[in-house]
């Protein structure tokens, strides 16, 4: 198994595995036009939401923290930052003025300054043609895995998903560690029932504590609707293929998070610090919101581990997917990548899991995957933590 | 035949790996067991859990070897396990909101 890919070296250090021009809106009266732009101009990667705008202080805080970190992104090689008016706290400029410190080009457009819709569709699509003839002459380079983040997720989960796909993730995300990279997992809600996993797997108390901390406070908050959270979690899908309660999908979750220590644990789209290891991030079972807070902490690719077949995307973190159940692979083979299932006919956890990395791998390399030949981008949603006001 | 997966030792619900009909035996395999039989009570649904054993009802129900929820009524071996004899421990606020004023909850 090789232990290197190419990708573009950033001058901050980072390596991207992508080299696109993101144009990203600041608010949602921005998202249009980030589509039209995107929608005309190769290589641009749009990211839209529908925040940005009357939000209590730590819901747009949090906006902002996770639209700063998908521009710092390495697979980002350069930003285009659109907003229409201006929200003090998550304006373009604020969040051009944060992704800038990395060193990457970025460009803001303001659609009032501009004079409108069209004229501001004009120069955001003449930025667009610009910076990327700017980054696209970056070749790519020889680069150890031990740059590599490698984000972990699970979603339409059945009992396969415990019993392989995930142990095959595990299993890879083990191997990264080895040569020196980092793994960030998440979905609190589906940590409940997996404490005492988890507390053997921290490097110290202190971090567990953490992680129990946040594992409580996310069931607090749910236990305040006084419903059952059957039907929501596990969600329909995942009783329909055969697991019962949240403890149990908890534990077939855990399986995708491998043998490594945990070496820490950080909030929602907050970046992770430099040690090798098991990054644990505070987020919802949301798989779209999941997997954005990953994105934003700088992971280059995911594996999303899936029983029943999905079709999430992230538009920036590299998505594949891998399931172990075979008839969700003949059904659903448009947006999956790799199939583990004959593990359950006597393949072997390092068989499956080989070819799980080496896809990976060559995903990183530059190969495509079929997501991105669909360009389907469904999968960009913020986490909130209050109402709108 | 049939087959079934036992993670651990101490778990009372078996794996099965695709679907199993009523009266069929399966073969329970795994790091928790090797070669147990069991007979299906029921038609079992792919991939769903079957009990290894009598559960009683109240008892916790083990899979991985910890907790997954307990049983709300007897469940003989051989029976299919699932959301209709199994509810969770966690993220219960229904029955914090039907406890008696001045309990614990």
């Amino acid at each position: 198994m090789r232990d290197y890919f190419y990708g573009y070296v950033r001058s901050d250090g980072q390596v991207g595995i992508r080299n696109h021009v993101l144009v990203l809106s600041g608010t949602l009266y921005a998202n249009s036009l980030c589509e039209r732009v995107a929608a005309c101009c190769d290589n641009c990667i749009p990211i839209v939401h529908p925040l940005g705008r009357c939000q209590i202080a730590p819901d747009l805080a949090q906006t902002f923290r996770t639209l700063v970190g998908h521009g710092l992104n390495p697979n980002a090689g350069a930003v285009i930052v659109v907003d229409h008016f201006k929200e003090a706290g998550c304006t373009a400029d604020e969040i051009a003025h944060r992704i800038a410190r990395s060193g990457k080009p970025v460009e803001v457009v303001n659609i009032r300054r501009e004079g409108g819709a069209v004229a501001a569709t004009a120069r955001a699509m003449r930025l667009a043609v610009e910076l990327n003839r700017r980054i696209t002459g970056q070749q790519r380079e020889k680069v150890p895995v031990s740059k590599l983040i490698f984000g972990i997720n699970c979603g339409t989960s059945d009992v396969t998903s415990g019993l392989s796909s995930n142990r095959c993730v595990g299993w890879v995300s083990d191997r990264i560690i080895e040569r020196g990279g980092r793994s960030i997992v998440a979905e609190t809600t589906e940590m409940m029932g997996g404490e005492d996993i988890i507390r053997a797997k921290c490097k110290s108390p202190a971090i567990a504590e953490k992680i129990l901390g946040m594992i409580e406070r996310n069931e607090k908050r749910i236990l305040a609707f006084g419903v059952d959270l059957r039907g929501s979690q596990p969600t329909g899908d995942n009783i329909e293929g055969g697991l019962s309660t949240i403890e149990e999908k908890a534990l077939g979750a855990i399986q995708k998070w491998g043998s490594k220590p945990i070496v820490g644990a950080v909030g929602y789209a907050e970046p992770i610090g430099p040690e090798s290891g098991v990054w644990v991030m505070d987020t919802p079972g949301h798989g779209g919101e999941s997997i954005t807070g990953i994105a934003a902490a700088g992971a280059h690719v995911m594996a999303f581990s899936t029983g029943g077949g999905h079709t999430i995307n992230h538009p920036l973190m590299i998505t594949m997917r891998v399931t172990g159940n075979r008839d969700s692979w003949r059904l659903m083979q448009d947006t999956m990548e790799v199939d583990v299932s004959d593990m359950f006919d006597g393949a072997s956890l390092e068989q499956a899991g080989e070819r799980l990395y080496n896809e990976i791998l060559e995903i990183c390399d530059g190969k495509v995957t079929k997501a991105e030949a669909l360009r389907e981008w469904n999968a960009f949603a913020i986490t909130r933590c209050g109402p709108s006001v | 035949m049939a087959k079934a997966l036992v993670l651990d030792d101490r778990d009372n619900v078996a794996n099965l790996i695709g679907p199993g009909s009523r009266g069929e035996l399966v073969t329970c395999d795994g790091p928790g067991q090797r070669n147990e039989r069991l007979e299906l009570r029921e038609d079992i649904p792919p991939n769903h859990k079957c009990a290894r054993r009598n559960i009683r009802r109240g008892e916790p129900v083990i899979k991985y070897g910890l907790c997954i929820g307990k049983a709300v009524c007897d469940i003989p071996a051989g029976a299919h396990v699932h959301v209709h004899n199994v509810e969770s421990n966690r993220g219960r606020g229904d029955l914090m909101t039907k406890a008696p004023a001045g309990e614990p909850t």
